[in-house]
C-alpha cells in the first residue's frame, strides 16, 4: 500500500507537533472576532519557505481547520461568529447557552467540526480528482440559484415575523451594492466617502450586528451573562455524543454539503453552514425547535464548514483553482516552494501531496481533545468572569478585530454605526440575521445574475441559461422546498408555528406577550424610513450602467412592497392599550442610560484610537467600559484589580497584534 | 519612535556620528511591511511571497506580507500618502489600474498622486479555451467571432481591468465583436473557462501554468514568447499589435525622501536580478522588466497615454 508510506511520513514527531501547535493557534485566532483563518495563514507563510514542504503545509493546513472550527466558541458564548463560516451556529448555539446548555453546545459542536474535517479530508484523499468536475460544472446562473437558495433560508428562520425577516434581506441586499462593483464597474451609492469604496466589508458588519446589540443589553442588568444551572458546568461529554449520534444523518449529510459546497470557488464556509442549517432545519422532526437552541442547527453548521477545509482543497490542488481564501495563499506557498500545481500533481509529487492530507487528517484528530480542552476552559471563564472584565473585553475583541481586517479605523466606525442601528431594530423585531445573509449573498446573487444573462444574451438564450440546466433546476426545487416548506409545516400544525420568533429577537428580557397583535407606532415609523431610503436608492440608479442598475432597482422595490404591507397590516391592528413596547421602564431609567453610556464610550474608544494609539485609547476604553458594566459595590482593592487585569489583557492582545500577527497599528500619540 | 530611541541608546555608547552615519548607511534596519492591495492569492500575491524568499538575502531583514483589499486596488491606493514616509511601509501598485480608476470617478487618489519606485514584471495577457474548445488556434476564434458577431463570450477578471482592456483592444484589431464576462477575480474567471462556461478566456499568462493541458493557450501579448510557453505564438506574430498586462511594481508614500525611494528600487533592482527569483518567475509565466526610480517618470508618462487612450473603446471618458 503506497498510502500507507505516506501516512508513515506524516507522523513524523515534528509534523505531529506542527499539527498540534496549529490547531491550537488556529482554535484561538478563530475564536477571537475578526482575527480569520486567512490572517493566520497569511502570517504563518513565510516560516514554512524553511520547512520541508509538506510540514509547512501540514502546519498552514492545521492552523486553517482550527481556526475555522474556533469560529464556534464565540458564536456560542457570545453570539457573534468568529469567523463568517459560523453564522448559523448562533442560530441555535446562544440560546443554548443562554439557557445554561454551553458547555454541551461547545462539545456538540467539536464533535461535529471533527466528523466534518474528516469527511472532507477523506474525500480529499480519495475522491480529490472526480470531485474537482464538480467545480466545473458550477456556472454563474448556478451560483445565482445558489445565493437565491440562501436567501430562502430566511423565511425558515423568520416564521410569524416573515415581512420583518424579508425587509432585514433587503436591508443586507442593498448593502451588498454599495461601492465599486467587481462585475460592471459601476461605483454605486458610496455618498463620495472613500470609505465606502469596497463596499461594506462582511467580517466588520457580521461583528457590529450580532456583537454591538450583545455589549449594550449586557452592562443594562445584573444578571449573568449566560444561565448557569447546577451541575451543568462541565463540557457534558457523554452526552454530546449522544446527541450527535442521534442526529447521525444530519451530522453526515451536513458533512457532504460541506465538503462540495468546500468546493466550489467564492462559495466558502458561510454558504456550506446556511444551505446544510436550511437542509436539517427542514427534514427535521422539531423543526420548530430550530433557532431557540436545538443541537441539530449547531451541528449542521459545524460539521459543513470544517468539512469546506477538504472540500475547498480539492479544487486547490486539483485544478490550482483555490476554493477559499486561505486556500489562495496556501497556493502561493505551494508556488513559492516550487511545486507545480495541476491535474499531474497527485502522480509527480504524491509524497508531498498525500503526506500533507494525512497531516490534515492528523490534525482533525487532534482537533478533538484539544477542542474539547479548550472548550472547557472558554466556557468556564466566559461563565466565571464577573460582567465588569467580560463586558469591556468583548467590547476590546470586538474593537481590534474590525480593526485588524485592513488595518484600518473606518472598519471599525462602521462596525460600531451599525452595530448601533441593529440594536434599534432589533428592539422592534427585524433581526440581525436576515441582514448578514443579505449582504454575504447579495454579491453571489448579483454576479452570477449579471454574468448569466451577458452570457445568455450572447448566445440568444437567456431562459434557457436560467431555467435550462440541470443542477440549476436542482437548486431551484431545492430553494422552493425550504420557501413553502414553514407554509406546508404552518397548516399541519397551524398554532404552534406562530409562537416561533427570530432566534435573535427571541432573547433579551421578557417582552410583553405577543407585541405584533398590537398596532405598533415605531415599526410603522422604521417602515416610512426605509422606504424612503428605498426611494433614494431608486433615484441613485440614474447614472448607473442598465446592467449595474438592476439588482439595486429590484431590492428597492421589493423592500418598498414590503414595508407598505407591513404598515398596511399594522394599520389594520387595533392602537396599542400601552404607549409602546420598548421603554417599559422610560428612556431614563437606570438600565437604558447605562445602555446609551456604553454606546457611547464605544464611540469614544474609537475616536480616540487614532489620536492615542491603540494601546492607550484601549486601556483607557477598557477601564470606563469596566466601571459601566460593573454593577456591585467596588472596594478600591477590587478597583486595583481591574485596572491590573484591564492592563494585562490589552498588553497581551496588543503585542498578538503588533508583534505576532504583526498587523499594522494607528500611528498615534503614544502606541 | 522606537527606531529613535534605538538610536538614541546606542548613540550613547558609541558616539551619535558613528552611528547615524550606520544606520543612514544600513537601510533597512527592521522589518519592511509590504501591503498588498487584493486579496491573497492573485498574482501581486505570488509575485510578492517570491520577492519575500529572496528579500533577506539582499536587506539583511526580512519583510512582513499583509493584504489591504478592497475596490480593487483603491482602498489601499487612496491611503497610500498617509502612511509614514519613513521607507519601512511599502505598498503594490498596479498598472493599468491606477490609470484607469482615477479616470473613472473619483476614487479617493490621483494617478499622479501616487509615488511609484520600482515596476518589477508584468503578466501578460493571453487567450485561453478549454482543452475540448472548438477553437485550435486563434484564427479559427477569430473567423467564428466574424461569422457570430457578439457570441465569441471571453471571461476575464473585473470590468475596467487589463483583462477587459485587451478584449476591446483585440476586438478592434481583429475587426470582430465579442462578449466580455467580467468575473470577481482570476480564479473564477478561469473556472468558467475550465468548465467551458464561456467560450474562451482572457486571463493573464500565469494561469496557464497551474491546469497542465487542461486548458488550450492560443496568443500571448508579450513581445517575445515566453520562457514558460514555447510553442504559445505572441500577437503579434499573428499580425495583431496586442502587447500588454497587469504590470506590478512597488509604490511609496508621497513624503518618502528622495533617498528612501532609491533605496527601495534598488532593493527590488538586486532582487529582480537575483538568478534563483528569475528562474522561478519565467518558470510562472511572469515576464520581469526593470524600470526603476530614475526611468520611472517616462514610463507612467507612456503607459498613462497608451491607457487613456484605449480606454475610449471601453466608454470610460476622462473626467
Amino acid at each position: 500500500m503506497e498510502l500507507l508510506g505516506y501516512f508513515v511520513n506524516a507522523i513524523t514527531p515534528i509534523n505531529l507537533l506542527l499539527a498540534l501547535v496549529g490547531v491550537v493557534l488556529g482554535t484561538i485566532i478563530g475564536a477571537l472576532p475578526g482575527l480569520s483563518a486567512t490572517m493566520a495563514v497569511a502570517v504563518l507563510v513565510p516560516f514554512t519557505f524553511t520547512m520541508e514542504p509538506a510540514s509547512g503545509l501540514i502546519a498552514l493546513g492545521a492552523i486553517y481547520t482550527g481556526a475555522i472550527y474556533g469560529g464556534a466558541y464565540a458564536a456560542i458564548l457570545v453570539n457573534t461568529p468568529g469567523t463568517p463560516s459560523s453564522i448559523a451556529t448562533t442560530f441555535d448555539g446562544y440560546p443554548m447557552a443562554k439557557r445554561g446548555d454551553g458547555g454541551l453546545a461547545v462539545s456538540i459542536a467539536t464533535i461535529a467540526s471533527v466528523v466534518g474535517g474528516l469527511v472532507g479530508a477523506i474525500s480529499l484523499l480519495l475522491l480529490a480528482p472526480p470531485l474537482a468536475k464538480v467545480a466545473l460544472n458550477f456556472g454563474p446562473p448556478e451560483y445565482f440559484w445558489l445565493a437565491i437558495f440562501g436567501l430562502t433560508l430566511i423565511s425558515a428562520l423568520s416564521v410569524g415575523n416573515t415581512l420583518k425577516g424579508l425587509i432585514g434581506a433587503c436591508i443586507g441586499l442593498l448593502m451588498s451594492v454599495v461601492g465599486v462593483a467587481v462585475v460592471g464597474g459601476d461605483v454605486r451609492y458610496t455618498m463620495d466617502m472613500q470609505a465606502l469604496l469596497g463596499g461594506f466589508d462582511v467580517t466588520s458588519a457580521l461583528i457590529g450586528l450580532f456583537c454591538i446589540p450583545v455589549i449594550i443589553d449586557l452592562v443594562a442588568t445584573r444578571d449573568p451573562h449566560l444561565k448557569i444551572t447546577e451541575g451543568n458546568q462541565g463540557i457534558r461529554l457523554t452526552e454530546a455524543v449522544a446527541v450527535s449520534l442521534r442526529e447521525k444523518f444530519n451530522l453526515v449529510r451536513s458533512s457532504i454539503i460541506g465538503t462540495v459546497v468546500g468546493i466550489l470557488p467564492g462559495a466558502g464556509g458561510s454558504i456550506a453552514g446556511l444551505v446544510s442549517y436550511s437542509e436539517a432545519r427542514r427534514s427535521s422532526k422539531e423543526s420548530n425547535e430550530y433557532g431557540k437552541g436545538h443541537p441539530g442547527g449547531i451541528i449542521a453548521t459545524e460539521a459543513a464548514n470544517n468539512a469546506t477545509v477538504g472540500g475547498g482543497f480539492i479544487p486547490t490542488l486539483v485544478l490550482g483553482i483555490p476554493g477559499t481564501p486561505p486556500d489562495a495563499i496556501i497556493l502561493g506557498a505551494l508556488l513559492v516552494q516550487g511545486i507545480k500545481i495541476g491535474p499531474t500533481l497527485f502522480n509527480s509529487q504524491g509524497n508531498i501531496v498525500y503526506t500533507f492530507i494525512f497531516g490534515l487528517l492528523i490534525a482533525t484528530l487532534i482537533m478533538l481533545p484539544v477542542g474539547l480542552l479548550i472548550g472547557r476552559y472558554a466556557y468556564r471563564s466566559i461563565i466565571n468572569v464577573p460582567k465588569a472584565i467580560l463586558v469591556p473585553t468583548i467590547a476590546f475583541m470586538v474593537i481590534i478585530g474590525s480593526y485588524s481586517i485592513h488595518s484600518d479605523v473606518h472598519d471599525t466606525y462602521v462596525m460600531l454605526i451599525l452595530g448601533a442601528l441593529a440594536w434599534i431594530l432589533e428592539r422592534f423585531g427585524f433581526a440581525a440575521s436576515p441582514i448578514v445573509l443579505g449582504l454575504i449573498l447579495g454579491k453571489i446573487a448579483e454576479q452570477g445574475f449579471v454574468q448569466a444573462y451577458l452570457i445568455g444574451n450572447a448566445t440568444q438564450n437567456v431562459t434557457g441559461m436560467f431555467f435550462g440546466r440541470p443542477i440549476s433546476l436542482l437548486i431551484i426545487v431545492a430553494a422552493a422546498l425550504t420557501l413553502f416548506y414553514p407554509l406546508i409545516a404552518a397548516r399541519i400544525t397551524p398554532k404552534k408555528a406562530l409562537d416561533v420568533e427570530l432566534p435573535a429577537s427571541a432573547e433579551e428580557e421578557p417582552r410583553p406577550e405577543k407585541p405584533a397583535k398590537y398596532r405598533d407606532p415605531a415599526t410603522i415609523a422604521i417602515a416610512l424610513v426605509l422606504i424612503l431610503i428605498g426611494g433614494l436608492a431608486i433615484a441613485g440608479t440614474s447614472d448607473m450602467s442598465p446592467l449595474g442598475s438592476v439588482f439595486p432597482t429590484t431590492i428597492s422595490i421589493a423592500m418598498i412592497v414590503f414595508c407598505v404591507l407591513l404598515i398596511l397590516i399594522n394599520l389594520l391592528r387595533p392602537a396599542a392599550q400601552k404607549v409602546n413596547t420598548v421603554g417599559q421602564s422610560g428612556v431614563a431609567s437606570p438600565s437604558n442610560r447605562r445602555r446609551l453610556l456604553v454606546a457611547a464610550l464605544l464611540a469614544a474608544w474609537i475616536i480616540a484610537i487614532p489620536i492615542l494609539g491603540l494601546g492607550v485609547a484601549s486601556f483607557l476604553g477598557f477601564i470606563s467600559v469596566t466601571a459601566v458594566a460593573n454593577h456591585e459595590d467596588t472596594s478600591l482593592l477590587r478597583a486595583m484589580m481591574y485596572g491590573l487585569v484591564a492592563a494585562v489583557i490589552v498588553g497581551l492582545f496588543y503585542l498578538l497584534m503588533a508583534n505576532v500577527l504583526l498587523i499594522r497599528m494607528p500611528m498615534g500619540l503614544f502606541f | 519612535m522606537r527606531t529613535t530611541l534605538v538610536k538614541l541608546a546606542a548613540g550613547l555608547a558609541l558616539g551619535a556620528a558613528i552611528t547615524t552615519s550606520a544606520f543612514a548607511d544600513k537601510f533597512p534596519s527592521k522589518p519592511i511591511t509590504y501591503i498588498i492591495p487584493f486579496n491573497a492569492g492573485g498574482e501581486s500575491d505570488i509575485s510578492a511571497r517570491f520577492q519575500q524568499s529572496a528579500w533577506e538575502k539582499y536587506s539583511g531583514q526580512p519583510v512582513v506580507i499583509t493584504y489591504q483589499a478592497g475596490a480593487g486596488g483603491a482602498q489601499a491606493w487612496s491611503q497610500l500618502n498617509s502612511i509614514a514616509g519613513d521607507g519601512y511601509t511599502i505598498m503594490g501598485i498596479n498598472l493599468p489600474h491606477t490609470v484607469l480608476q482615477p479616470m473613472m470617478k473619483d476614487v479617493g487618489y490621483k494617478t499622479d498622486d501616487l509615488t511609484p519606485v520600482n515596476y518589477f514584471h508584468y503578466t501578460p495577457n493571453a487567450i485561453f479555451v478549454a482543452k475540448d474548445s472548438q477553437f485550435k488556434t486563434l484564427k479559427d476564434l477569430v473567423e467564428f467571432a466574424k461569422a457570430n458577431p457578439g457570441a465569441v463570450t471571453f471571461a476575464g477578471s473585473g470590468s475596467n481591468s487589463a483583462n477587459h482592456l485587451a478584449q476591446a483592444q483585440f476586438d478592434k484589431l481583429a475587426g470582430i465583436k465579442t462578449t466580455y464576462i467580467p468575473f470577481s477575480g482570476t480564479g473564477p474567471s478561469v473556472t468558467a473557462v475550465l468548465g467551458m462556461q464561456t467560450m474562451a478566456g482572457f486571463n493573464y499568462a500565469p494561469s496557464g501554468l497551474n491546469q497542465g493541458d487542461a486548458m488550450r493557450m492560443l496568443a500571448v501579448a508579450a513581445e517575445e514568447r515566453l520562457p514558460a510557453f514555447p510553442d504559445v505564438p505572441t500577437f503579434k506574430e499573428l499580425g495583431y499589435d496586442l502587447v500588454g498586462g497587469a504590470y506590478r511594481g512597488l509604490a511609496v508614500p508621497k513624503s518618502a525622501s528622495e533617498e528612501t525611494r532609491k533605496n527601495i528600487s534598488e532593493l527590488i533592482s538586486k532582487i529582480n536580478a537575483d538568478p534563483d527569483f528569475r528562474k522561478k518567475m519565467e518558470a510562472g509565466g511572469f515576464v520581469l522588466t526593470d524600470i526603476p526610480y530614475d526611468k520611472m517618470q517616462s514610463f507612467v508618462e507612456k503607459k498613462k497615454a497608451e491607457y487613456e487612450d484605449a480606454a475610449g473603446l471601453l466608454g470610460i471618458k476622462k473626467k
